[in-house]
């Protein structure tokens, strides 16, 4: 007894995610199986296709273009750029991100003051993109710690943005313990309560406070706390009130902007007709040649599921898709073959930003995207792998992460569901 | 003399700063130049071990005296960069019945409490320890922060007159009529910003009397002045694993050998030690089977340990000395002591006078000796205090109070602060606005930092070494960022990015020996985020003349309204 | 501790306690030493996002400051504080389900909540009475149900409740569940107790063609509510049961210790859990799987016991413990079943459907709404993902009822704007609180299931 789909897809993340879209839209019954939440919750927001090539210090402008200059072993070369573009056309349908259709990258300021080319953001990132535009300012909130405005602005010119830019660090104006955290401030905003003793709203005062110090800017930044569902309407109110665009410039985890990604996802799956379940891990399977059931752990029961095809969505070294302990790396589901040094001191580059070769560490696919062993033999006829679980690319350093998950996810689940018919 | 002598002590580790402290107190005027950070070279990367001297209750009895009574005082003094945890010499079935009564003779013969205790009553007290220990010793071994013994030392030496440089390197030693009379510096080197003392430039200081205290460096500066000090510095590894397994000292009870004690050190357990000739004590290879070696042998003691998680590796260099006529082949045979060289006597040069060997649970016994040799060259009859006299920091303080009603901070946060600035703790922490934690792995908050930033200037490692701030398990993936918009407040863009780049690279030396398991998802996340989210890679001076214009833009600029905005134009 | 040793196939651990045996530091004190499970950290904060209090309440610093970073800080030293913020936590674990890495959270909060409780807070104090009072709600109701019109009636009387808010601090904004006048337990003696429901069960597995002798059967863990409150819900899972085929054990039982771990009242669940344990071990060395109808329940049976207990058959109960629609979808055709069937004639037909928090962490949040789908003329709207703010105990301390009522703020408005008006939830207290905030009257899935399949 198990409980069965025609497609079984292990991950919940970006990846995951696409692979049981693709697959339901392809008509097959699909199942996704997910132990942690997503770690979108930790990325920026962003959909990152190529930002740059490895080795090159200027970022990439047109990344469709650039991918026919990536090494072989990379997964946006192993699938070939018309599968990337459809991929990217699929997302462009299913989320309401801007950019769609468009071809070359964005550039926008990251909380830290740096500038991150990505391919496709969400509405609320879009008015601070960086390649032109009017005057800009930065606010930040004390005592939210993680974007100092005045800091990032003097970057961000130092770095030579073609329109003039400042930062402006603001009190939050509801008092709160000053180790509040970021879900709070933004629950607050979409709350949007009265402030004691103003007789204006929080949010009326947080206009307030900026239209004081807005001085000749055309567009005004904020770090991506507003609010959690509906940041739009929110955003809409400060323009209003200011009478210029608002951005929101993304932070690192918690990301809001990645939780509103995942929820935007979890909708579509819904509509699609996905069955999903969130909380347990697969942590054993029965398979030869093929994978015939797979066992998800509920504390110390095992509960049988079963598929004709299956997708290894189950992330990179921060998924915990790819393990490791003294002296080697390997894939804890299926156990699939993953490439890398013998010596764990040839894991790392003495660069704290210099070429490691852990992060590319994962499993070798070919065009069909089957894992692979060591001899380059298929792993498991009916296993695919989508997303950080592939080896073959520093998606930290590319900036590519997003892009490469939604791109194989779809290759993977359109596949799976065009073997289970 | 009439008037009062100016001595300059060169080298900012325990013993040059213990040197500084004892001389000032008597009144004598001082100048400190350190080539680094205080702690820059043994004192920053040794192992936290405040010695009852059971270590060297059979070998070496002389030193384990004077660590018994060193223990006692700096107890005493330093009482908030002390932590009185208790050690233990365990004895596993295969470790020698022999050795273990020849220990506990010869703490008893040196004065060390000790008491045998079963291996029950043991696993009592550390329930990780493992099930086959036997029994073992109790004696008071602690554990002793070597940044803020520092650290505190310098204060007090500073409010007695003493004149500290820290990023000062000297780069000759004047000597004049055949006698040493000065020191030739370099200020602000390897550090952007600001430093203790001077920032920049270059400059000669005349003394009447110079003190080497560099450590594993004494040769360097000996051949500045054409004298030979031959120390042979052997490097050892430490491990810092992410939790305290232990809450005492754990040593083998076994004769002297690699990976045999563990030391709790605020929220870590620091597995030691290798001991391996080096001929370099700033190059020299970091190797991997040290750490396995660690790890592997010390989980024979703590079985978790071997499956436990690391964050980061790191080694000191011990300065080993004995008199070149002694000439021991292996470096575990010389001694601990330490040996004053007064160059007039053994060099025919006067005017200099070199400290060598020691550890750091003797410095002040070490500087009362130097300060006591100093003060007889010139007539001066003060006597020593720093037995007697407490630290800053060290005066009365407690640890019980309500901290939320107090600064508005959360127990163990506050406890933690209270713990690092001992009786300054109510001079930082009241504070005007919001106080937010910074590092919250280490309970770090903005007072605390930004009190740190003004005594130690704008090196985020000197901030880090006095708050602990990115010393966490995540190792500064989620404050490193934050200490830098804290630093921003305080100095240029410019600056501050340099400090936080050096921070980052600082983290990543120890941590590269860490990458397996949690810690290596950990360590992929930090560069996550600072690579792809923050874009810290690609920051600054790294890509600079990016074509900003060739990218898709916001377009035409276009009026918003409430119900909804126009999408950026594609191309 | 045993030196760790990795089975064969070892993922990342999962939330189960299986990792984290806690040490008995000193056996007469609940103290276990959970530093190691602080080495799974990030720092991410994504369980601080996820918190429901941390999200209304600014002065509640969230999961990650009191799990792995006071245990962190932990030391032997007597003079450890653990921070009193640990009693706002209302234990609704949806951390755990967050963490992206494996840290065992609720297990440290639960640990240092119980150590708190028992070195901190004193115990004179009205706060310590009053909760564990609302913890032994077992007690309450057992004393209750033997006269329930009566207590039904004082419960709820205007000027007690005002009584009972000033002087414990249970809130008086809340009304007090009716106490059912035949509790679940009586009604499945008057029934005939295990030999009624065997002879259904071989009627109802002839009608179907099975083997009569067939080796289904399960023992029923109805919890303190369904026993006292809600029976409806027990004779509705004994009712689909047999349906299928199952004959259905009641054993003795104590209270699954839920709010007593809330509370920090660990030795209060350990004596319930000694009841439990009595009750059930044999039944599972018979061969007996375990079924639960409230989620909460079935938590603490599946998670909480291990991480909290050592006794021998803690482990065994653990991994044979299912929920009660979840054990069907594993062994029956649920969705087959349901699409042959038509929509009940006298029951709503439009529910608005709250996942309980532990249901989340069961990976169960989606169950109900995919398996109605294959209902025809019924309709299920999942009413989001948030917290309903009760938590058991929690919304009822008057300090909290504020807070509680502000988490569950959003699933009062989804639950409005949802079709149909009646709720649906698998937990007692979520119920409680659904109703509270709408007037909606509240099902259980397994309601609708007997309704739909049986007669």
């Amino acid at each position: 007894m198990a409980i069965e789909s025609d497609v079984l897809v292990i991950g919940g993340g970006l990846a995951g995610m696409m692979s049981a879209l693709a697959a339901a839209e392809e008509g097959a019954s699909v199942r996704l199986i997910s132990y942690k939440q997503s770690t979108l919750r930790q990325a920026s927001g962003l959909i990152d296709l190529l930002g740059y090539l490895p080795g090159e210090q200027r970022p990439v402008v047109s990344p469709y273009e650039a991918i026919g200059a990536l090494p072989a072993e990379h997964p946006y070369a192993i699938l070939g750029v018309d599968r990337v573009r459809a991929a990217m056309d699929r997302f462009d349908t299913t989320v309401g991100y801007d950019g769609g259709g468009a071809e070359r990258n964005t550039l926008v300021a990251t909380h830290a003051g740096g500038y991150k080319p990505t391919f496709r953001t969400p509405q609320s990132v879009t008015p601070g993109a960086l390649a032109d535009g009017g005057a800009m300012l930065l606010v930040g909130f004390d005592p939210i710690t993680d974007f100092d405005a005045p800091f990032a602005a003097a970057m961000l010119t130092e770095a030579g943005v073609p329109f003039e830019v400042h930062g402006e660090t603001l009190p939050f104006p509801i008092e709160q313990a000053s180790d509040a955290g970021i879900g709070r401030f933004a629950a607050l905003i979409e709350e949007d309560p009265a402030v004691p003793a103003t007789g204006r709203t929080l949010r009326e005062s947080i206009a307030t406070a900026i239209g004081a110090v807005l001085g000749e800017a055309e567009r005004v930044g904020v770090p991506a706390i507003l609010g959690t569902q509906e940041s739009a309407s929110i955003i809409a109110e400060l323009e209003a009130a200011l009478g210029v665009p608002v951005f929101e410039v993304p932070m690192g985890p918690p990301s809001l902007l990645g939780s509103r990604l995942e929820a935007e996802l979890h909708a579509a799956l819904d509509r699609a007709g996905v069955s999903m379940e969130l909380g347990n891990p697969v942590v054993d399977a029965d398979a030869d040649a093929r994978i015939s059931t797979v066992y998800v752990e509920k504390n110390h029961a095992q509960i049988p599921y079963a598929a004709s095809e299956y997708v290894l969505a189950t992330g990179g070294l921060v998924g915990k898709g790819v393990g490791s302990d003294r002296s080697q790396v390997h894939e804890p589901v299926f156990g699939c073959h993953i490439p890398h040094p013998a010596d764990r001191s040839d894991w790392y580059d003495d660069d704290v930003f210099g070429a490691h070769p852990f992060a590319r560490f994962g499993v070798r696919v070919g065009g069909d995207l089957r894992p692979q062993t060591a001899d380059g033999a298929i792993e498991y006829q009916n296993l695919r792998a989508a997303g950080s679980v592939i080896g073959g690319a520093d998606f930290a350093k590319e900036k590519s992460g997003s892009g490469i998950s939604i791109a194989t996810g779809v290759a993977a689940g359109t596949a799976a569901a065009e073997e289970a018919a | 003399m009439e008037r009062t002598p100016h001595i300059v002590v060169i080298g900012g580790g325990s013993t040059g700063i213990g040197v500084a402290r004892d001389l000032a107190l008597r009144g004598v005027e001082v100048t400190l130049v350190e080539q680094g950070n205080l702690t820059h070279g043994t004192t920053g990367r040794m192992h936290g071990l405040l010695h009852s001297g059971g270590r060297y209750a059979v070998a070496d009895q002389a030193s384990a005296i004077e660590c018994i009574e060193e223990n006692r005082i700096l107890r005493e003094i330093a009482g908030h960069c002390v932590e009185m945890t208790g050690g233990l010499f365990v004895k596993r079935p295969e470790d020698p019945e022999e050795y273990f009564q020849e220990k506990l003779a010869g703490c008893r013969e040196c004065g060390i409490p000790a008491e045998v205790i079963s291996g029950a009553e043991a696993r009592q007290m550390e329930p990780h320890l493992a099930k086959d220990v036997e029994k073992a010793i109790t004696v008071p071994d602690g554990a002793i922060d070597p940044f803020r013994l520092v650290v505190a030392n310098a204060v007090d030496a500073q409010d007695h007159g003493a004149r500290i440089e820290t990023h000062t390197r000297v780069t000759d030693l004047l000597v004049e009529g055949g006698a040493v009379v000065g020191i030739e510096v370099e200020h602000g080197v390897d550090t952007p910003g600001t430093v203790i003392g001077e920032d920049s430039g270059t400059e000669r200081i005349y003394a009447d009397h110079v003190i080497n205290a560099t450590g594993a460096w004494a040769g360097r500066i000996g051949e500045m002045a054409g004298v030979d000090i031959a120390v042979r510095p052997s490097k050892g590894v430490m491990t810092v694993m992410n939790i305290r397994q232990v809450d005492t000292v754990i040593n083998r009870c076994r004769p002297k050998g690699d990976a045999d004690i563990i030391v709790p050190h605020e929220t870590a357990a620091i597995l030691g030690t290798t001991d391996v000739e080096v001929d370099d004590p700033e190059e020299y290879p970091e190797e991997q089977w040290e750490v396995d070696l660690m790890i592997d042998t010390l989980a024979e003691l703590v079985p978790m340990l071997r499956e436990a998680r690391t964050i980061r590796s790191f080694w000191g260099v011990r300065p080993l000395y004995e008199p070149p006529e002694v000439a021991s082949e292996d470096p575990t045979d010389i001694t601990r002591d330490f040996f004053l060289l007064d160059h007039a006597d053994r060099d025919d040069l006067p005017g200099l006078t070199s400290i060598v060997g020691g550890k750091l649970t003797t410095y002040r016994q070490m500087a009362e000796t130097i300060a006591d040799h100093v003060c007889a060259k010139f007539d001066i009859d003060a006597p020593c205090v720093t037995a007697e006299r407490p630290l800053p920091g060290s005066g009365d303080f407690t640890l019980m109070r309500d901290y939320m009603e107090e600064f508005g901070l959360r127990s163990p946060i506050g406890r933690r602060s209270a713990e690092r600035l001992g009786s300054r703790a109510d001079e930082v922490l009241e504070t005007d606005g919001p106080n937010p934690t910074i590092c919250a792995c280490e309970a770090v908050t903005r007072a605390e930092l930004q009190d740190a930033i003004g005594q130690a200037g704008s090196d985020l490692n000197a901030v880090r070494i006095r708050t602990r701030s990115s010393m966490g398990n995540c190792q500064g993936g989620f404050c490193a960022h934050r200490m830098a918009n804290e630093l921003s407040k305080a100095t240029d863009p410019m600056t501050t990015e340099a400090a936080w780049d050096d921070l980052l690279a600082e983290r990543w030396r120890g941590q590269r020996h860490a990458l397996w398991g949690e810690h290596l998802s950990q360590v992929m996340l930090n560069y996550a985020m600072q690579a792809a989210t923050q874009c810290r890679d690609t920051a600054g001076a790294a890509s600079a003349g990016t074509d900003f214009g060739a990218f898709r833009g916001v377009g035409p600029t276009v009026p918003t309204d409430q119900a909804g905005r126009e999408p950026a134009h594609g191309d | 501790m045993s030196d760790a040793e990795q089975p064969g196939f070892a993922p990342t651990q999962p939330n189960t306690g299986t990792e984290f045996e806690p040490v008995q530091v000193f056996p007469e004190v609940t103290d276990s030493d959970l530093r190691s499970g602080a080495d799974s950290c990030y720092k991410c904060s994504t369980c601080d996002v996820n918190c429901p209090v941390a999200a209304v309440d600014d002065s509640f610093p969230g999961p990650k400051f009191q799990g792995p970073e006071q245990w962190r800080l932990h030391q032997r030293d007597e003079e450890h504080e653990i921070d009193d913020s640990i009693m706002s936590c209302s234990n609704c674990m949806r951390c755990d389900n967050a963490c992206p890495s494996g840290v065992p959270l609720s297990q440290m909060h639960n640990t240092a909540r119980a150590e708190y409780v028992s070195e901190q807070m004193s115990h004179r104090s009205v706060e310590y009475w009053r909760n564990r009072l609302l913890s032994n709600y077992r007690l309450s109701a057992w004393a209750a149900s033997k006269a329930p019109r009566v207590a039904n009636w004082m419960l709820n009387f205007g000027p007690a409740r005002q009584l009972l808010e000033a002087t414990l601090g249970i809130t008086a904004e809340r009304e007090f569940p009716a106490f059912a006048t035949e509790t679940f337990r009586r009604w499945w003696q008057r029934r005939g107790g295990a030999a009624a429901s065997r002879a259904r069960a071989v009627a109802a597995r002839r009608r179907q063609g099975l083997d009569p002798d067939a080796d289904k059967k399960v023992a029923y863990f109805h919890g303190c509510y369904s026993n006292y409150n809600t029976p409806e819900v027990g004779r509705a899972l004994v009712r689909v049961y047999e349906h299928f085929g199952y004959e259905v054990v009641v054993p003795k039982q104590g209270c699954s210790g839920t709010p007593m771990f809330a509370n920090g009242m660990i030795d209060d669940a350990a004596r319930h859990k000694d009841r439990t344990l009595e009750g059930f071990t044999p039944k599972l060395d018979a061969g007996y799987d375990v079924i639960a109808s409230c989620t909460s329940c079935s938590m603490a049976l599946r998670q909480e016991y291990p991480e909290l207990f050592e006794d021998a058959g803690v482990d065994a109960l653990a991994g044979r413990t299912y929920e009660g629609i979840e054990y069907l979808r594993i062994h029956e055709d649920l969705p087959g079943a349901l699409a042959e069937a038509e929509a009940p004639a006298d029951f709503p037909d439009a529910f608005a459907y709250h996942a309980p928090c532990h249901a989340r962490n069961q990976g169960l949040a989606r169950q109900a709404v995919e398996l109605f789908r294959h209902l025809e003329g019924v309709t299920i709207e999942d009413v989001g993902e948030s917290c309903s703010g009760i938590s058991g105990t929690y919304g009822w301390k008057q300090e909290k009822y504020e807070v509680s009522m502000q988490i569950g703020e959003d699933m009062f408005e989804h639950m409005h704007d949802a079709a149909g008006t009646t709720g649906m939830t698998e937990c007692p207290t979520c119920a409680m609180q659904m109703e509270h905030g709408t007037s909606y009257p509240i099902r259980h899935p397994l309601e609708l299931l007997a309704a739909v399949l049986t007669d």
